[in-house]
């Protein structure tokens, strides 16, 4: 091969390159125009949401002993975080904040996705409403008493208006008596029928004790930059010690699913164990 | 004989003792074939499943289950993958080593087919007696007796013969029975007489004769032995697979190895960094070529598309293998006789009287008949009892005069003396026709100057003339010009006797011939030859133009094989021997410039005296070359020293004798119907007509397919590319894996397959046999141009394409391409359930993993449309797609229909997600990388406008693969 032939080679790769990296720019960019920027193109994967909690845990397992601070710190610390932003002090803002009621009241329209309006406004949510749960006088949010809390939370989906379940149908008979209107309900139990009665009382704090409609839909991070999730702590105030307690929660709703697959969609599972000597 | 006896230790009446046999039994061992020690078969199996391919598949394979098993022992399953794939690539391995040892099996099992030829029984005389023993009891110096219809059972020296007569076409392809008698003839023992030969049959006769060689060392099994012992030469379609199969090997160890230490600089885990080396692995062998190649291309036929030579033997190959007449002289001149196979030929002006004489002679002086019932069957092809010209004159007859039976019957025949070696000639006496003509006629045929001695008179134009030495001459002129032709010639003479002299009821003594023999009539000559095949000439035509050489080798006469060889065309027209010069420019044969002559005719006597740089030099010199009266071993010969010129030969053979030289031939061509099933194993290939035009037509065929397995290949190539990049991106920029091992699976061994094997029926663009053979150390299978163009071009837009749609359908979903990189550590954490979105949405790491397999499938479906763009544009090299056609390959059609709905059961079939990975994708990314595919056919497009309009160009250069 000549020097020719390797230049004409190289500048052949050079234009040939360039010319495909353009297309390929010029049609990612093209694509990127077509997108809204506030509301996604397609939700086929998203929706239905998620369930989570926090504190997070290892293999969704909680083992922490009352007696020692260390086997829990790291469960308060996340919760402690997490809250921080549903601080008071933080939702004082009356451009970005507003009321939305205390008590569980239908969906609040903020005009269309796409409509000129601008940034919407948030609900606020207070960490007050979460009782004991709000680490505002516990600090270590019960897992001193071995009451531990857990923060849940209906993972955010644009546009996404959850609705309450219409029927009792798919509902088990415990957790009936906690649907109620402008409420996504949530219910925890035993995974296992055997341990119903070691698990002991479960307390739900937060507007209506589920997810109180007003706080949807939400708009997006862009035109929703304050949003805040309602949020549901939940208290388990006698757990039978040193035994795996499996828990699972689950919210209920028409448009709320479960998959077999996704241990997260709709519901949670969690391990807990309260070790004491 | 005494010597024999002393020799052998044996005696001619009473044979040996039976001590003194099992003595020797014990000794040599059983007169027997021994199989040559070849490699066990479980050896032969493993080395199917240790190729280079399979190998790197193996450590993949092994890859994938120690990662299944840390995943298991961990406890944190997600899901099953890894073992699917290593199940898969196990079964890959093994399905086509299966199929690679079946193939291998088929070609190796040589020695079985020569312990068919073993005799089972033998008549042995042992202490005086008579005894009926197994044949491979035999020792030497047993004696034995055989007769008409045994298989000889082991080299015998024949002490005692009467009318024996064995056939040894399968050992030296003489096929006329060969006499056997105790004289010797020949002090080479393949030619003498007193030699029979085991595994030869004896047709008639009895003899009886001293064993003097038994199993592994008598002549046919040397032959065997020679036959194993000569190296299977690989087929060259093979040593081209292995070439590609190595680089292709190569490059997966450096790419993988290259990506292996990357990720490790970059800080992924050790396990990490192994299992990316297996998914490159994956991505980068093209697992279902093995495939592909094995089902759609391995047809023996694609060996012989690089043949540069051509052996042919002669008889039954280029020749109809049965005498003709071709000539006859009378009325002083010769005239053609229609010698096609099917009798479409121009016939000769049949009004004169002297012919009418001639063919009365014809049809009366020969013992040949037809044998009953066959009526319906055309004249040529009825069988005859009686000898080759007898035959030849016996289908003329029947052609030219009629019903030649009926005709002999009214000729009632009286007497007749047949044909014998000192006589020369052959007649008969009969009454007339007429039943009031009471005169005998006498009809004599033989060689012709015999018959003209005795011959006073001509017939001319039906008037007897007297034969002076003007007829003399023009008789002379005509015998020579035939038998320069290399026919057979015979005269024919007749003579109505005397009524006075010879009345009817008159003794005719044949012994001591009491009735004229001379003073004869003339009446002509007629020339037999084996007219070449009416295919023959057109296809050494096409042989010459496709650049390969013809060469004849054959055990006939010079003067035949070079009128054959003149005839179909091997020697052109204009071409000259080094002879022929001599006699036209009357000069002596030394002094011939050998420069000048393009033909040459080589005996097998000159030949044994040729040292190879001599052999290498002849053939060298002439391109038009013709061997004759070789023997099968001096073939053997002739193919070493083509192949030392750098040629791709390919040989013809019938023969078991033949076997070496079919092995060593590049290309082994046996006859299917005439040749022995040691020849037929010995080959690569087999011709079902024995007929040479079927060589070409072979070639022919391989060309195309050489072509089509070029385009095949360049089509399975390109895809490795867009399945490779996916990993690179992903170890590099961190973005979520754009397309997973199983997916890629599914296409190399699923979707693609079909497409790949189409391209086999692809028709011819051009011409093919117009070109030159390909030379195999430059004209590779895959060459650079090839790999480059489809690795870096074509392979580069498909990735281009996968890209666009991936990122098409991340954005589209809500993850933005500038979120997705540096993505990885989120998306893959399995504890994070709410990763944020482009727009704020929380995803659980379920939501993301379908994503992921969403993302696989639009990658998938990418590749599938570009692949579509591919195989169209694998259609042609270098004509337009649009010239060549869309539809007119009908297989690629519906393979490519085949393939979009295999790509939509995949991906639409309910519980593919859980199972392989497909999800269910919008419409929209279908048509996403639509554009692409229009621009890689676009671009193709261009390509071949420019090789085709700038040949030899750089652009034709390095873009023509």
């Amino acid at each position: 091969r000549t020097t020719c032939s390797s230049f004409k080679i190289t500048l052949f790769y050079v234009i040939f390159y360039g010319c495909l990296a353009g297309i390929f720019i010029g049609t990612i960019q093209a694509m990127l125009l077509t997108l809204s920027e506030y509301k996604p193109t397609w939700q086929d994967r998203v929706a239905p949401p998620g369930l989570t909690h926090t504190p997070r845990s290892d293999k969704a397992e909680l083992a922490f002993n009352p007696r020692a601070v260390e086997t829990f710190l790291a469960h308060t610390k996340a919760l402690r975080e997490f809250l921080d932003k549903y601080d008071e002090s933080k939702q004082k803002d009356q451009m970005k904040f507003e009321d939305c009621g205390d008590q569980p009241a239908d969906y609040k329209n903020r005009g269309d996705l796409d409509s000129d309006v601008g940034v919407r406004k948030a609900c606020r949510f207070s960490r007050a409403l979460l009782g004991p749960c709000s680490g505002l006088e516990d600090t270590e949010f019960g897992f001193k008493e071995g009451k531990p809390c857990l923060i849940v939370k209906l993972n955010r989906i644009v546009n996404y208006r959850p609705r309450p379940p219409s029927s009792n149908e798919s509902i088990p008979e415990e957790a009936q008596p906690k649907v109620q209107p402008n409420v996504i309900p949530i219910y925890c139990t035993s995974k296992k029928e055997e341990d119903a009665d070691k698990i002991g009382e479960v307390k739900y704090y937060g507007i209506g004790e589920g997810f109180p409609l007003q706080y949807y839909p939400y708009y997006g991070k862009k035109l929703h930059p304050q949003y805040l999730q309602p949020l549901v702590a939940l208290q388990f105030t006698n757990l039978t010690r040193n035994t795996d307690l499996r828990i699972e929660c689950k919210v209920f709703g028409d448009n709320i699913d479960y998959s077999e697959k996704d241990r997260y969609q709709g519901r949670f599972e969690v391990k807990i164990q309260v070790e004491e000597s | 004989i005494e010597e024999l006896e002393m020799r052998y230790t044996t005696s001619v009446d009473k044979g040996l003792t039976s001590s003194f046999a099992r003595e020797v039994l014990e000794r040599d061992g059983l007169n027997e074939l021994k199989p040559p020690k070849g490699t066990p078969e479980y050896v032969k199996f493993a080395r199917q499943l240790a190729g280079g391919l399979q190998c790197l598949m193996w450590v993949a394979a092994v890859i994938c289950f120690i990662a299944f098993g840390i995943e298991l022992g961990r406890g944190n399953l997600t899901s099953f993958d890894d073992l699917y794939l290593a199940i898969v690539l196990i079964t890959v391995v093994v399905v086509t080593g299966c199929f690679g040892y079946y193939q291998e099996f088929k070609s190796t099992n040589i020695i079985a087919s020569f312990k068919n030829l073993v005799p089972q029984q033998a008549l042995v005389i042992r202490d005086g007696q008579k005894n009926q023993i197994n044949a491979n009891e035999l020792v030497v110096g047993d004696l034995v007796e055989i007769k008409g219809g045994d298989r000889v059972p082991a080299d015998i020296r024949i002490i005692t013969s009467q009318g024996c007569k064995v056939d040894n076409s399968s050992l030296t392809g003489e096929s006329e029975p060969q006499t056997r008698s105790p004289e010797c003839t020949h002090e080479n023992p393949l030619e003498t007489r007193n030699v029979a030969f085991f595994s030869t049959t004896c047709l008639e006769g009895v003899a009886t004769g001293v064993i003097i060689n038994t199993g592994d060392r008598t002549i046919i099994g040397r032959i065997a032995s020679l036959a194993s012992g000569v190296g299977n030469e690989k087929t060259p379609i093979a040593i081209e697979i292995e070439h590609f199969v190595d680089i292709i090997a190569g490059l997966a160890i450096f790419f993988g190895f290259t990506f292996f230490v990357v990720a490790m600089f970059i800080g992924y885990a050790f396990l990490e960094a192994m299992i990316f080396f297996m998914a490159i692995v994956v991505a980068y062998v093209p697992e279902g070529l093995l495939a592909t190649v094995t089902v759609s291309f391995t047809s023996t036929i694609t060996s012989v598309c690089s043949t540069s030579v051509i052996c042919s033997d002669k008889t039954g190959t280029l020749t109809q293998n049965r005498m003709t007449v071709a000539h006859l002289w009378f009325d002083n001149h010769v005239h053609a006789a229609d010698t096609t196979e099917d009798q479409s030929g121009q016939s000769f002006d049949q009004s004169s009287e002297t012919w009418r004489s001639l063919a009365r002679v014809a049809a009366l002086c020969n013992r040949a008949i037809f044998k009953p019932d066959q009526e319906g069957i055309p004249i040529p092809k009825r069988i005859v009892v009686g000898d080759a010209s007898e035959t030849a004159l016996l289908k003329f007859t029947e052609l030219t005069v009629g019903n030649t039976m009926d005709y002999r019957n009214r000729f009632k025949k009286i007497v007749e003396v047949p044909f014998n070696s000192t006589n020369k000639f052959q007649l008969s006496i009969h009454e007339l026709e007429d039943p009031l003509d009471l005169r005998y006629l006498l009809v004599m045929k033989g060689a012709p100057e015999r018959i003209l001695e005795r011959c006073s008179t001509i017939l001319v134009k039906g008037q007897e003339l007297p034969l002076d030495e003007q007829w003399s001459e023009s008789f002379q002129t005509a015998y020579m010009d035939l038998g320069g032709l290399g026919e057979r010639v015979l005269g024919f003479c007749h003579l109505y006797l005397n009524e006075k002299e010879f009345p009817r009821g008159y003794q005719f003594e044949t012994d001591d011939m009491n009735f004229p023999t001379s003073g004869l009539c003339f009446a002509g000559l007629i020339s037999m030859i084996d007219p070449p095949r009416a295919t023959v000439p057109d296809a050494v035509m096409k042989c010459r133009t496709a650049g390969i050489r013809v060469i004849m080798v054959t055990g006939d006469h010079p003067i035949t094989a070079k009128a054959i060889a003149a005839n179909v065309g091997i020697i052109s027209e204009g071409s000259e021997t080094v002879e022929d010069i001599a006699q036209r420019k009357r000069i002596p044969v030394e002094q011939v410039n050998k420069s000048e002559a393009r033909a040459c005719v080589i005996s097998g006597g000159q030949l044994k005296d040729m040292s190879s740089d001599e052999l290498d030099e002849a053939l060298r010199n002439h391109p038009e070359m013709v061997f004759a009266r070789t023997s099968p071993q001096q073939k053997l010969i002739i193919v070493e020293s083509c192949q030392r010129l750098g040629s791709i030969v390919a040989v013809t053979g019938d023969g078991v004798n033949d076997s070496p030289a079919l092995k060593k031939a590049d290309i082994g061509v046996a006859m299917g119907i005439a040749g022995s099933d040691a020849a037929k194993n010995a080959a690569d290939m087999i011709l079902l007509d024995d007929n040479f035009a079927s060589i070409v037509t072979g070639v022919e065929q391989g060309r195309l397919i050489f072509d089509n397995l070029k385009k095949s290949i360049a089509y399975t190539l390109t895809k490795n590319i867009p399945e490779l990049t996916p990993y690179l991106v992903y170890i590099t920029v961190s973005v979520p894996l754009p397309l997973g091992c199983i997916t890629i699976l599914f296409i190399e061994l699923a979707t693609d397959i079909f497409p790949s094997v189409s391209l086999a029926y692809e028709k011819a663009e051009s011409d093919i046999m117009h070109l030159k053979p390909r030379n195999p150390r430059r004209d590779r299978l895959v060459n650079e141009a090839l790999a480059v163009y489809s690795y870096f071009q074509i392979g580069a837009i498909q990735s281009y394409a996968g890209f666009t749609d991936y990122f098409t359908a991340m954005a589209q979903e809500g993850w933005f391409p500038l979120l997705c990189v540096g993505l990885r550590g989120q998306w893959e954490d399995v504890k994070l359930q709410d990763l944020q979105d482009s727009y704020g949405q929380e995803w659980t790491y379920s939501q993301r993993l379908y994503q992921e397999y969403t993302c696989y499938t639009v990658f998938f479906v990418s590749i599938e449309i570009c692949q579509i763009a591919d195989v169209l544009i694998r259609k042609t090299r270098r004509l337009s797609a649009f010239q060549q056609g869309f539809f007119r390959n009908r297989v690629l059609v519906s393979a490519i229909v085949f393939q979009l709905c295999l790509g939509n059961l995949l991906c639409y079939c309910p519980g593919m997600p859980n199972i392989f990975n497909f999800m269910p994708i919008r419409v929209q990314w279908w048509f996403v990388p639509v554009p692409f595919g229009i621009l890689i056919f676009v671009y193709d497009e261009i390509r071949k406008l420019g090789v085709r309009r700038h040949p030899g160009s750089w652009w034709d250069q390095e873009l023509y693969y």
